[in-house]
């Protein structure tokens, strides 16, 4: 393994991250133990921020916490609950704790979640804010003032796959210029859909490396969840078909998954995994892919 | 156009049940044009809450509630709101606060304010507008994406849009599908290229 997420970005290796979530509560023992499930297998573990709008710990304070426990993170950010004040101060307590990793993204609706009445903020939006955090590592904060001392960061932001949806991909753009330096991706069912995005991204951001979101399958009933209730995720009939004939769904998702892989391996600088109910599969998944030992 | 709607009938009579003697002023604008406050609800208004057991000594519909100007108008427009202890307004937020500038009683509001908006024939169509101080809206087209997005996204979509739908409401079409689309027919997507900074948030 390489010291840091940064290292792996600027090596030439397939890189794998994976998500692991706060706790919704003081007691971390089952986000420890999640992470500690990928231990040595991933370059990196990315903590949610309030994931579906849901309340949980801070993912600054669980990002510090797995640093102490020896795991390198990267922190997600989103715009949803964070006016410009606090998502400056939050910015400069991450840097503080020693976090060198964001990724920003806009945030699921307040109403997705389970505080259905909280005021969404939106302050900045995720072209905004990335546009901030590149001010912020030039030593000045968003109204221009100095700061005593500037944060540095690797940071990301987030897109959806689908080509054809030309807004976004302009926004991708805009995400890119304003200083994303690398890309996660929404879950990837489709390789062939995923090769024209990553034609684009040769056209757009051309050195910012992209990891192609995995979610392994765990029965037919979720690839229909999710292609009704989950947007940019496209699970094809091909697919649906596998889940309902396999014998061991479980089995047959981490096989699809380790194929999708495979397959994307040329396509794309990595993979970030972010398997539903945690890790139990994913040295296994990763064995699959011949990404174990890498 | 300041789109209403009615509250619920129950949660009106709640507010004036302990109320001696009630007053009520509708608004003839945007409140009447959206059957939210103009004469026939104000009369059955009053019939309703006199119904009820609510003594109603009257009911009136402003010009606009509004622009009452003075004391001395709403006296003359309603010569006994001074004997009652409560008036209840049907008309939009700024409406029911302007008349509670004249009067040393308890005002109520019959609605909801829900957003700035328009009407065409009996179609409401909201959140045209979010009165931000710094209209910028050439640049989206004369689609707001402050007042039409939920997240007020200046720089295009969230990824939550489904179909070109909003994440927030299935019903309602994506803000940034509208903004593509109307830019693409007015030959003015080059206005999607530029990053839009933060909006100041003062209240003006």
């Amino acid at each position: 393994m390489l010291s840091t997420f940064n290292d792996a970005l600027n090596s030439e290796r397939f890189i794998v991250t994976a998500e692991v979530a706060p706790p919704k509560g003081t007691d971390l023992s089952a986000t420890l133990g999640d992470a500690e499930l990928i231990r040595g297998l991933v370059d990196a573990i990315n903590i949610t921020d309030n994931q579906r709008a849901v309340m949980r710990m801070s993912p600054i304070a669980v990002g510090k916490i797995l640093m102490d426990a020896g795991h390198e993170v990267i922190v997600q950010l989103t715009c949803r609950d964070r006016n410009r004040l606090v998502l400056q101060s939050d910015i400069l307590a991450a840097s503080a704790l020693g976090i060198e990793n964001l990724c920003v993204m806009t945030g699921d609706y307040t109403t997705k979640g389970d505080h259905v009445g909280a005021k969404a903020v939106y302050d900045l939006d995720s072209v905004q804010l990335l546009s901030l955090i590149s001010k912020m590592m030039g030593g000045s904060d968003m109204a221009g003032n100095e700061l005593a001392g500037a944060p540095s960061f690797t940071v990301g932001a987030v897109s959806n796959t689908d080509v054809t949806k030309r807004m976004q991909m302009l926004k991708l753009k805009k995400k890119i210029n304003a200083g994303a330096r690398f890309i996660q991706t929404q879950a990837v069912y489709d390789v062939g859909s995923f090769k024209d995005f990553s034609d684009l991204m040769d056209q757009i951001g051309p050195n910012v490396p992209v990891l192609a979101g995995i979610i392994p399958l765990r029965s037919a009933a979720m690839a229909h969840f999710m292609n009704n209730n989950i947007p940019g995720i496209r699970v094809g009939d091909e697919f649906i078909m596998r889940m309902e004939n396999a014998k061991d769904p479980i089995q047959e998702g981490l096989e699809i998954a380790a194929e999708s892989i495979r397959e994307l391996r040329d396509m794309c600088r990595g993979i970030h995994l972010m398997p539903i109910g945690g890790h139990d599969n994913t040295q296994r998944l990763l064995e699959m892919a011949g990404l174990y030992n890498r | 156009m300041i789109i209403s709607s009615s509250k619920p009938f129950n949660e009106i009579l709640e507010m004036l049940m302990d109320k001696d003697a009630v007053y009520i002023v509708g608004c003839s604008v945007c409140a009447a044009k959206q059957h939210v406050g103009g004469e026939p609800e104000v009369a059955e208004m009053v019939s309703l809450l006199s119904d009820a057991g609510v003594n109603v000594i009257g009911g009136v519909v402003a010009k606009a509630a509004c622009s009452v100007r003075s004391c001395e108008y709403l006296r003359e427009l309603a010569p006994n709101i001074e004997d009652v202890t409560a008036v209840l307004v049907m008309a939009c937020g700024s409406g029911t606060s302007n008349i509670a500038r004249f009067v040393d009683v308890d005002v109520y509001p019959a609605n909801n304010t829900d957003s700035l908006g328009a009407m065409t024939g009996d179609k409401v169509i909201h959140h045209l507008c979010a009165m931000c101080g710094q209209c910028s809206i050439a640049d989206f087209g004369g689609i707001c994406p402050t007042a039409q997005c939920p997240k007020e996204l200046l720089n295009g979509p969230c990824g939550g849009s489904m179909d070109g739908k909003c994440e927030v409401d299935p019903e309602k079409d994506c803000a940034w599908e509208l903004i593509y689309e109307r830019l693409e027919r007015i030959g003015r997507l080059d206005l999607l290229e530029e990053v839009r900074d933060a909006k100041d948030r003062l209240v003006k």
